[in-house]
This record gives C-alpha cells, sequence and structure tokens, in this order.
C-alpha cells in the first residue's frame, strides 16, 4: 500500500476526526474516525460517490467546518483549533480553493477576482492587479482581464478560479469537482492546468471527485465509503504519464 | 484589507443596485432636511422673539428701586452703588435722579423763539454711560461745566413762540408709517440742539427766576428701557447735577438719594443672579428677565417639539436602511461565503457593511443638508417678497431681517454627522448578521 515516496514531510495530518450532524432528532454521522496523512507536494484524490462523505472531508480539512471529534493539522497548524481571524489568516497563506461552481465575484472583473486574495491581505492594488494579470495571461485569458465573468465561458471562469487559488502561492489548493460543470475537453485542459501549477511550485492538491477518470491525475488516491477510507493508495505513475501525454 | 479598498468595494456594492441605493439614500435624505428645516424654524422663532424683545429694551439691563415700604436702611446711596459694583457679572453702574422744579423750560434760538417746557434734567454718571450702553448717535459725552447730552428727539419738544397755538410744533409722525412700520418722511425739527445754544429757565424755591445757559455736547439714541430721557430730556453728570440742585433749592438742604439705579450686566445669562443678589440686599428690581424667561422656555419647548418631529423621519430612514443592508447580505451570501474562505477577516466583512449603511447615512446627510438649505432660502425668500434684492437677507440676515427659517452652520454639521450615525447605527444589525455567515456558504450548491 505504501510505495516509496521521496516527498518525505507530510503537510496535511488528519487523527482520528469524526464528523456528526443533527438531522431532527437523530443524529447522522458523516465521517467516522478518519486518519490520513498527505505529504507536501502531492497531488491527492478524494474519490468517492455523493454521501460517502467526501465533501463533509473536504470541509474538515479546509478549516471550513469543525470535526465533532479529532483534529486537523495543516503544516503542522491545528487548524479546527484556530478561531476566525487565525483561520482567515492561515487561508490567506497557506490554503487556496478551486470550486465546482468557479464562485467568481460577479461584479468584480477577471482580474479582480484573481487579485482578491491578495486583497484581503493588504496589497497594493496596482502590485496585485499586476499579479493577477500575469496569472491570467499564464492560464491563457490575457483576452479576458476586464471582462465579467458572466461574459466568460465555464472553462474561461475556471480557468480564472485557478488563477486565484494560485495567485498567493499557498502550500494547499482544495478543489471541490473542479470539472464538474465542464465538459470532456475543457476537463483535460483545467486538470492539466492544475497539475503543472502544483508542480512548478511544489503545491499540494487536495481534489474531491466522484469521477474516476480524474483520479488518474492524482499521485494518491483516497478511496471513501458511507465516512470511511476503504483504500489509500499511490497511484501508478506510468498510468498518470499516459494521461498527461 | 487596506481603507482605500473598503472604501473602493463599497462604492461599488453602492453602485451595483443604483435604484435601490438611490431610494434608501432619499429616505435619509427627508428625515435630514425635516430635521434641518425644523429645527431652522425653530430657531428663527426665537431670534425673532429676542428681536421683539429687544426692541422693547436693553435685555441685560436691571433697573434697582428702593423698597416702598423701606423705612431707613435700604437707600438708594454711595455705598449702594459700591456694592453692586463688586457683584460677579456686573458691567457698569450708574444712579440716576431726575430734577425736581415746578417749571423748567429749555429756551432757543433768536429772541427766545424757541422754547421747550416740561424738559426731564437727569443726572447720571456719564463715565459709565458708554458700557451702559447709551448709544452716542452725535457728537460725545462731556462733562464740562454747562454741557448736556439731549436725547434724540428733544427738538421736537420746542415750540415756535411766533407761530399761533396748534401750528406751532413740528409732528414727527406727520408723514406715516411704510408697510414694515417705519416713520416715513418725517419731517425736519426747527433746530439742531446740538449746534444751538440753549438756556435753561428754572423757577427757584423763592420764586426767583434764574437762567443756566447750556450746550449739548452729545445726542444718545432714544432707548425707553434706560427712560425717556433718552429721547427728549437732558442728561448730565452727577457733579453738575449737584450744583444745579444746589443752586435751585439751595446748598442747605440734605442731597436726596438716587431715584434708582441702573445695573448693566455682562451677559443675558447673567441677568437672573445678579438681579437675586440685589434683591438679597432688600432692594426692588426690575428686568426684562421676567418677560425673556417663560418667552425662551416656550420657545424651547417649540424647537424640541419640531426636532423630535424631524427625528422621526430619520429613524424612519433608519430602518429603511436595516431593510436594505438585511436585502443586500441576503442576495449576498454566497459572496461572502467566498470572501471568507479566501480568507477576508470577519472585521473587513464587518467594516465592509459598516461602511456601505454609513455611506448612505453620509450621502443623505450631505445632500439633506444641501437641499434643506436652499429651502430655508426660499422660504425666507418668500416671506420676504420675491425680489432679488431680497436674496442676500434671505440668504444671510441682517439686523433689520427678520428670516423665518435659519440655518447656522452647527445645524448642518449636526445634521449631516447625526445622518452617519444612523446609518451606521442601522446597519449594525445587518453587519452582524455578514459576519456570521459561514464560509461554508461559497462551496453549497444552488
Amino acid at each position: 500500500m505504501n510505495g516509496p515516496d521521496l516527498r518525505s514531510r507530510p503537510i496535511i495530518e488528519v487523527k482520528n476526526i469524526r464528523k456528526e450532524y443533527p438531522v431532527g432528532d437523530e443524529t447522522v454521522v458523516a465521517l467516522k474516525r478518519i486518519n490520513l496523512t498527505v505529504m507536501r507536494g502531492e497531488i491527492c484524490c478524494i474519490f468517492g460517490t455523493s454521501g460517502s462523505g467526501k465533501s463533509t472531508l473536504l470541509n474538515q480539512l479546509a478549516g471550513m467546518e469543525k470535526p465533532t471529534r479529532g483534529e486537523v493539522r495543516i503544516g503542522g497548524v491545528p487548524i479546527s483549533r484556530l478561531n476566525e481571524n487565525q483561520l482567515a489568516s492561515f487561508r490567506q497563506k497557506h490554503l487556496g480553493f478551486v470550486f465546482q461552481s468557479y464562485n467568481l465575484l460577479p461584479n468584480l472583473t477577471a482580474t479582480e477576482n484573481v487579485a482578491m486574495p491578495l486583497l484581503f491581505r493588504g496589497v497594493p492594488r496596482k502590485q496585485r492587479e499586476e499579479a493577477a494579470r500575469k496569472l491570467l495571461t499564464r492560464v491563457g485569458l490575457s483576452h479576458r482581464l476586464d471582462h465579467f465573468p458572466r461574459q466568460m465561458s465555464g472553462g474561461q471562469q475556471q480557468r480564472a478560479g485557478i488563477a486565484r487559488a494560485f495567485i498567493a502561492r499557498p502550500d494547499v489548493v482544495f478543489a471541490d469537482e473542479p470539472t464538474g460543470n465542464l465538459d470532456s475537453k475543457t476537463t483535460v485542459e483545467i486538470m492539466d492546468m492544475i497539475c503543472t501549477f502544483a508542480r512548478d511550485y511544489h503545491q499540494t492538491i487536495i481534489l474531491v471527485t466522484h469521477d474516476p477518470e480524474m483520479a488518474s491525475y492524482a499521485d494518491r488516491i483516497v478511496k471513501l465509503i458511507d465516512g470511511e477510507i476503504v483504500s489509500n493508495q499511490v497511484n501508478d505513475k506510468k498510468e498518470r504519464k499516459r494521461h498527461e501525454s | 484589507m487596506k481603507k482605500q479598498d473598503l472604501l473602493r468595494m463599497c462604492v461599488q456594492n453602492l453602485l451595483r443596485r443604483k435604484s435601490r441605493t438611490f431610494l434608501t439614500v432619499l429616505g435619509v435624505l427627508i428625515g435630514c432636511c425635516s430635521i434641518v428645516i425644523m429645527v431652522s424654524l425653530g430657531i428663527g422663532m426665537k431670534e425673532s422673539q429676542e428681536r421683539t424683545l429687544a426692541q422693547m429694551g436693553d435685555l441685560t439691563i436691571i433697573t434697582v428701586n428702593a423698597p416702598q415700604n423701606g423705612r431707613g436702611k435700604a437707600k438708594l446711596d454711595e455705598a449702594l452703588i459700591k456694592r453692586i459694583k463688586k457683584l460677579d457679572g456686573v458691567e457698569a453702574v450708574t444712579p440716576k435722579q431726575t430734577l425736581e422744579v415746578e417749571t423748567a423750560q429749555l429756551i432757543a434760538g433768536a429772541g427766545k423763539r424757541y422754547v421747550a417746557d416740561w424738559v426731564t434734567i437727569v443726572g447720571l454718571d456719564t463715565e459709565a454711560m458708554e458700557k451702559m450702553g447709551y448709544q452716542i448717535i452725535e457728537g460725545g459725552i462731556s462733562d464740562k461745566s454747562g454741557e448736556v447730552i439731549v436725547g434724540q428727539f428733544l427738538a421736537y419738544s420746542f415750540r415756535d413762540t411766533l407761530r399761533p397755538e396748534g401750528y406751532n410744533m413740528v409732528d414727527r409722525w406727520s408723514g406715516g408709517w411704510d408697510e414694515n412700520g417705519k416713520l416715513t418722511n418725517v419731517p425736519p425739527p426747527y433746530l439742531d440742539p446740538i449746534k444751538t445754544p440753549m438756556t435753561l429757565e428754572v423757577v427757584q424755591e423763592g420764586g426767583k427766576k434764574i437762567s443756566i445757559p447750556l450746550t449739548a455736547s452729545g445726542m444718545t439714541k432714544e432707548d425707553y428701557s434706560k427712560g425717556s430721557e433718552t429721547s427728549d430730556g437732558i442728561m448730565i453728570s452727577l457733579a453738575e447735577f449737584k450744583k444745579l440742585n444746589e443752586k435751585i433749592q439751595g446748598s442747605k438742604k440734605k442731597p436726596r438719594p438716587y431715584d434708582s439705579v441702573m445695573v448693566k450686566v455682562t451677559d443675558i445669562n447673567q441677568v437672573e443672579r445678579v438681579e437675586n443678589d440685589i434683591k438679597v440686599m432688600g432692594y426692588n428690581t426690575d428686568s426684562m428677565e421676567s418677560i425673556r424667561k417663560p418667552m425662551e422656555k416656550e420657545a424651547r419647548q417649540k424647537q424640541m417639539m419640531l426636532g423630535g418631529l424631524g427625528a422621526i423621519s430619520l429613524f424612519v430612514a433608519a430602518l429603511g436602511i436595516t431593510n436594505t443592508m438585511i436585502m443586500s447580505i441576503s442576495e449576498r451570501t454566497r459572496e461572502i461565503g467566498i470572501m471568507k474562505s479566501l480568507g477576508c477577516y470577519v472585521g473587513d466583512i464587518r467594516m465592509m457593511f459598516l461602511s456601505e449603511a454609513g455611506a448612505i447615512g453620509l450621502l443623505g446627510g450631505i445632500i439633506g443638508c444641501i437641499i434643506s438649505f436652499v429651502a430655508s432660502v426660499i422660504i425666507n425668500l418668500v416671506s420676504l417678497g420675491l425680489s432679488p434684492d431680497n436674496l442676500l437677507p434671505a440668504l444671510l440676515g441682517g439686523p433689520d431681517v427678520s428670516r423665518v427659517s435659519i440655518v447656522p452652520p452647527w445645524l448642518l454639521l449636526f445634521a449631516v454627522v447625526f445622518s452617519v450615525f444612523i446609518g451606521l447605527g442601522s446597519g449594525y444589525y445587518p453587519a452582524n448578521k455578514a459576519v456570521a455567515i459561514p464560509a461554508l456558504e461559497a462551496i453549497k450548491s444552488e
């Protein structure tokens, strides 16, 4: 199960987390005793059908929700125990997000959207927008810099979303069904883009999907069924190479 | 987040829903206008009231009289003057004494042509006159022997001995009044008392007539709160008065106490206290205070009532702001979630919504102030009569202009600050609601 791994340092450590939700009078257990370690620079795919608890796990990893029990550490920081402001500043420095429905702010241009994480950090406007334009050019949107999200196609919006996730050079980027709303050709483009960015900056990607095709991009595949990890394996590199070519 | 970025976002968000922002601002604007205009009417009312009182007399003068049944101690004498001068808030004090003679005639002109009967002659502290608030409209104050100060309209008291009875005096009121209640076409008197040497003829105790030559060094403006002598009498210094009195009555008689003492107080707010201090000494006092106080109280009550009416409409506008903000937050729930998941501080989100609410208040306040200022000028213009000549008085007022609506700068400043606070106050609850939205909202599917 554990093949030789050169990336020795763990970036995400999940210890015994459990998540329960109250539904009416009953309690639904979404996650039961999850233990997981993701290494720095890994592309980790959390794979499962709908209702398997994969989105819940992502929420715990990203600090969107606090687990009922257990602990999540990112880079050694117990994010499940941070308060709102500590979490905000942790997100600014260490986390990036790519959403299924892109989640660009509709009243901001592509450049402004991409520059937003830097805005929250207090980077001056000129500087952050220049960085945003550079990154947008890299994802092939140099002709859409001042367009609003509604003036762009789904694929273009998601490319802007990727630029936004990577602009602050985070340690970990969470991608929740990033290609769920896209056609297969665009899916390949988007996934290649994410993987290229991750490798260039040695960043860790947590990819949540129900699509087995997507799993082939990953270094590590974690399978989830009914809130439990049923398998956690390092992906065969040859298969990945085949896909990339 | 940087301040200029917060400001930019605030403007951007307000411009997103232009009609909604406009309507909310309109609500604040109306509230602000109603406060400013109502209060300005109150101030106008108060000012015209004070103007009316001031026309009735100097509001800071207290007249002190000896008690009616006062046998003995409470005399109006030099000792009392000294005591009053020592009181806090007293600007100047002068005793007053009127010459008591059977007949006093003032004669002027060649061949004793012009004669004024029953002229009041008052002795007072001429050095204190200026401080007391006597207005000298011609010449100056002099205490040289034989020099006097005359009342403004003394000249009209003279009759022409060469004309028949009934046609021998100049009637100051013959020209009638204009629409503002001012005398017009005032005919000139027979003589100018400042330039004409006069002779005072009085009958002594023994029945012997004596003549004293007089020249007028100055003329006071008519002011009945200081006595009728400012209109048609003669004022002389106390020393001169004493000499004159001795000439008429003989030096053997004991000097009489003063008829009354006039006290000028530094400030209108000190009048009540000084008046009380003097009453405690056992004297009767008289001032405009007894009229002014209840009038002021009534004006203040009316002002509060008007201001309260205005405030109610601003509070209604506050509900409008809260409503707008809550709507905008429920529309932007997802956005707030996205911003939080990208690392926006909770404090920045609160500031974002508070600044939007505050900006609505500020905008409404500023526009409201501009509109109410213009409205105030229009109200004044209408009340003064619509003509370009009245524009400046309507705007700035003047000593003779009583404006219906007065907008002092502090009122505008207060209205803007109050509107901003109303905005911030009504944005407080929605902002806290926005802050409570979890980052998870970003991931929820629509």
